[in-house]
């Protein structure tokens, strides 16, 4: 049996834009609660989620919150980790993140490893 | 002059997965004006996507998703040309 160490993590993942519906932010409420209470969790940007990470946004003028504030401060609740799938990135041409959000970069295959995976 | 010749403007919000963006661009005409709202913006600089030539999109949806740099300016539409646009054509399709 090799080192599954991500064994009992869930795994969120987010595959639908920000600011279009709210799928996305529940999805990341539910990341933060999990965290809270201390379960392992981590969440995996893919599809049109990638848009998420994209820098440089400013959702005052739609009066929404810009989401990349949320996603910095989800490392520091306890989220193990964001992850972002590689091929979707390259798709729509995201080069770097935000400052303070680094998600590690993954192939799209990479939910396989786990055995608990929730999508809104 | 029958309602299919009549050029159209095409309010189109949803996001390229959606099965109704496909549909959207299947249904548009040349003389057509096709306009991106809301989730749609991101067909922008999505590599995947061919958009006819004249799209537009609503600079504040652009901007909130941080693409207002992605974009040529000549697309970016602000609400004041949006509803100029709604004016112009009698023929509007919200997809």
């Amino acid at each position: 049996m090799n080192d599954d160490s991500s064994a009992d993590t869930v795994l969120i993942v987010i595959d639908r834009p920000p600011y279009g519906d709210w799928h996305g932010r529940e999805a990341l409420d539910m990341a933060l609660s999990l965290a809270a209470f201390d379960r392992p969790v981590a969440v995996l940007f893919r599809g049109e989620g990638v848009h998420w990470l994209r820098p440089g946004q400013n959702a005052s003028v739609i009066d929404q919150k810009t989401v990349s504030r949320n996603l910095s401060a989800a490392t520091l609740f306890g989220v193990e980790a964001l992850y972002a799938d590689r091929s979707t990135l390259a798709r729509f041409q995201i080069g770097e993140t935000e400052p303070d959000v680094t998600p590690i970069v993954v192939d799209p295959d990479f939910y396989h490893r786990f055995k608990k995976v929730v999508q809104l | 002059m029958n309602d299919t010749a009549m050029p159209a403007l095409h309010l189109l919000n949803k996001a390229p997965s959606h099965p109704r963006f496909q549909a959207c661009l299947a249904a548009m005409d040349p003389a057509d004006q096709l306009l991106l709202l809301e989730n749609a913006v991101i067909a922008l600089v999505d590599k995947t996507a061919s958009l006819p030539a004249g799209t537009r999109a609503l600079a504040s949806d652009c901007e909130a998703r941080g693409l207002s740099d992605k974009v040529a300016a000549s697309a970016l539409t602000d609400m004041a040309d949006m509803v100029e646009l709604t004016d112009q054509f009698t023929k509007i399709i919200s997809w």
